[in-house]
């Protein structure tokens, strides 16, 4: 299934953080949304997970409206994300983080929990051993029960993405994944995405300041400066577009207005 | 393995209903002091309102000061279903027998008329937060409380039936329908309380089989629901709702229903205290004012917001206390200053202990004397 952004725009007051903004994720695809600081990259997180509501435009994913749905459903709907500050439960354990990830499609119910039914404590079971497996996938099982918030910077990023592999995603949108993260750190998270989407078959949409893993990782990568699609391309297209460059040099605008074309 | 933890778990039920039932008929025997036995039971009904509190207050962290609202509205429908069951049983002495009759009623009543109310004071929580829903759920009891207290008694005395009768006739709805609702509220007696059909007291029907029981129920379900996925996610709700979004917890689902069993604790509890044996025979509503759901939530930051066994330990705590002060008020010495200061009283001093205990806590335990963690239960232990 696809996931395609078409012509979406959102303002918060006077400013227009998002304008008329188009790309389509295909399945199975990694897929970088870039742009400098305040482009509007994290809005369209926001747009697509129905943290906010679009102004104008469309959001679907196979033939499924998404800017009508709420975070809860569009979770359930199969897609995940990352924060890009994390945002993990903090009084809970590692393993619980991922616990309550299956919880809202998996869970046997408030009933059952009272009554400790036994397909409770099954369903119990199996989700318990979904997410050690996918502890030690991400190599943090030995640290299951212990705090979250003990964990390294580096293990809870890590721990955000299984988190949300854990909600069996069609779609995972990683939120600047690298930030904080030192060069070999970085290194690693490039293998990982590539790993999670070869692994689990889902296409990965990657905000990311950090050009060595876009360029890296991508297959096709989507430019936005204030608010605005300047551009879309493979890697190699995107590292040669002129507005592009003037966008993230900080070129004169005008002269980057007059700049051609890169759009694919 | 299962198996054996199946049966245990039995076997503590069985032990505990016996052992309550002994209670009922042995307690005045054990305990002949009656201002003794109404400590005990009274105990355990603060454990009950402790308890059903800390789903919103502790689990879901939301910020409820109004439970003396629940408490209200499950006392009076508890007091008004006795009462009239007992009326249609022919009177006479509450026994145990129709106890078992008479109580299922009562609770069930209890329990639905409050999580009705805590549904609809639920809704706003979905985007009122922190202070805000503190002041929608303090308005709420307070609302309860002066609908009952300040309802018109006395003068003619119509019988609800035939007000009732007289909405629509003519065309007229309005005003008949308020007619007949100030008319059916005069029957739970406004402020001078609701004293059961023909005033002649509510029937005391639940001995400490019931009491202790549900106490006991009350804790069995509270630990279930913590130690529950659906515990959990209620848990990651609280620590940030936006994540817990993402990963498919509806947030307007599970604080609604956590509000709605909160309600429903509530309202039991204050069934189990209207129907006390050994208890007041009259429900008045200055019971239920702002002290009483200032001891509740006192009761669940004492003994730290979230952890089950810390919310037994504070409903007892704040029940003790109330009536170690009254044991000091009738203390020779205290009578001897009374007589020479007229307005000392000693019940203020309840409020400065709290106090101090409350500021203290905060300053050297913020999160409560468990914190979220139980008593009994090692820290790793899988949950």
């Amino acid at each position: 299934m696809n996931l395609v952004v078409e012509r979406v725009s959102k303002s918060f007051g006077g400013i227009r953080a998002v304008s008329d903004v188009s790309f389509t994720v295909p399945a199975r695809s990694i897929f970088g949304l870039i742009g400098p600081n305040g482009a509007g990259k994290t809005t369209v997180f926001n747009l697509v997970t129905g943290v906010y509501a679009p102004d104008a435009g469309s959001l679907r994913f196979g033939d499924r409206d998404l800017a009508r749905l709420s975070p809860s459903r569009i979770a359930a709907a199969g897609i995940a994300r990352t924060f890009q500050n994390v945002r993990l439960f903090a009084q809970l354990t590692v393993v619980e983080n991922l616990l309550v990830a299956c919880e809202a499609h998996e869970g046997a119910g408030l009933f059952a929990a009272l009554v400790r039914s036994r397909t409770q404590l099954a369903a119990e079971g199996t989700m318990r051993a979904r997410a050690v497996e996918l502890l030690r996938v991400f190599g943090m099982d030995a640290a299951a029960e212990a705090p979250a918030t003990s964990l390294s910077y580096g293990d809870q990023r890590r721990l955000e993405i299984a988190r949300a592999m854990m909600t069996a995603p069609k779609v995972l949108l990683l939120d600047e994944p690298a930030a904080g993260m030192n060069s070999g750190e970085a290194d690693g998270l490039r293998t990982q995405i590539r790993w999670v989407r070869d692994t689990f078959n889902v296409a990965v949409v990657l905000v990311e300041h950090n050009m060595s893993v876009v360029m890296g990782v991508c297959e096709e990568v989507h430019v936005l400066d204030h608010g605005e699609s300047i551009a879309q391309g493979t890697p190699a297209e995107i590292k040669a577009s002129p507005k592009v460059i003037a966008a993230y040099l900080g070129e004169d605008e005008d002269d980057a207005r007059e700049a051609p074309e890169a759009r694919a | 393995m299962r198996r054996s933890i199946a049966w245990v778990g039995v076997a503590v039920a069985i032990g505990i209903a016996v052992t309550a039932g002994a209670l009922d008929f042995g307690l005045d025997a054990l305990v002949p002091d009656s201002s003794l036995r109404q400590l005990f039971m009274l105990a355990c009904c603060n454990v009950v309102v402790a308890l059903s509190l800390n789903v919103i207050n502790g689990m879901a962290g939301q910020f409820s000061i109004g439970h003396a609202g629940f408490l209200a509205l499950g006392a009076y429908s508890a007091a008004i279903v006795t009462s009239h069951a007992h009326e249609a049983l022919g009177g006479g002495e509450p026994t145990f027998a129709r106890s078992l009759l008479v109580m299922p009623l009562a609770l069930v009543t209890a329990a639905v008329v409050a999580g009705a109310f805590g549904f609809l004071v639920g809704l706003p929580s979905l985007r009122l937060k922190g202070d805000y829903l503190a002041i929608v759920t303090l308005g709420f009891a307070e609302i309860v409380r002066l609908v009952i207290a300040t309802a018109a008694i006395g003068g003619d005395v119509e019988s609800p039936a035939r007000a009732w009768g007289h909405v629509g006739e003519g065309g007229a709805v309005v005003r008949p329908f308020f007619h007949a609702v100030s008319v059916s509220l005069a029957q739970l007696g406004g402020q001078n309380g609701y004293a059961g059909v023909h005033d002649a007291g509510v029937p005391l029907y639940a001995g400490p089989f019931w009491i202790v029981g549900l106490a006991a129920l009350a804790f069995a379900i509270a630990w279930r629901l913590k130690f529950s996925g659906w515990g959990r996610a209620l848990r990651a709700l609280r620590e940030d709702e936006v994540a817990a979004a993402a990963v498919g917890v509806d947030p307007t689902r599970y604080k609604v229903t956590s509000f709605v069993i909160s309600a429903m604790g509530g309202g039991i509890a204050g069934a189990m205290i209207a129907t006390m044996r050994d208890g007041s025979p009259i429900v008045q509503p200055d019971s239920f004012g702002f002290a009483a759901s200032f001891d509740a939530v006192t009761m669940v930051i004492l003994g730290g917001s979230g952890s089950v066994t810390g919310a037994v330990l504070g409903g007892l705590f704040v029940t003790f206390t109330v009536k170690a002060i009254e044991l000091a008020q009738r203390a020779p010495a205290v009578e001897a200053l009374h007589a020479r200061y007229a307005s000392l009283d000693l019940n203020a001093l309840r409020m400065m202990i709290y106090a101090a205990v409350l500021v203290t806590l905060m300053v050297r335990r913020p999160e409560g004397l468990f914190g979220e963690r139980e008593a009994f239960r090692s820290r790793g232990a899988k949950t």
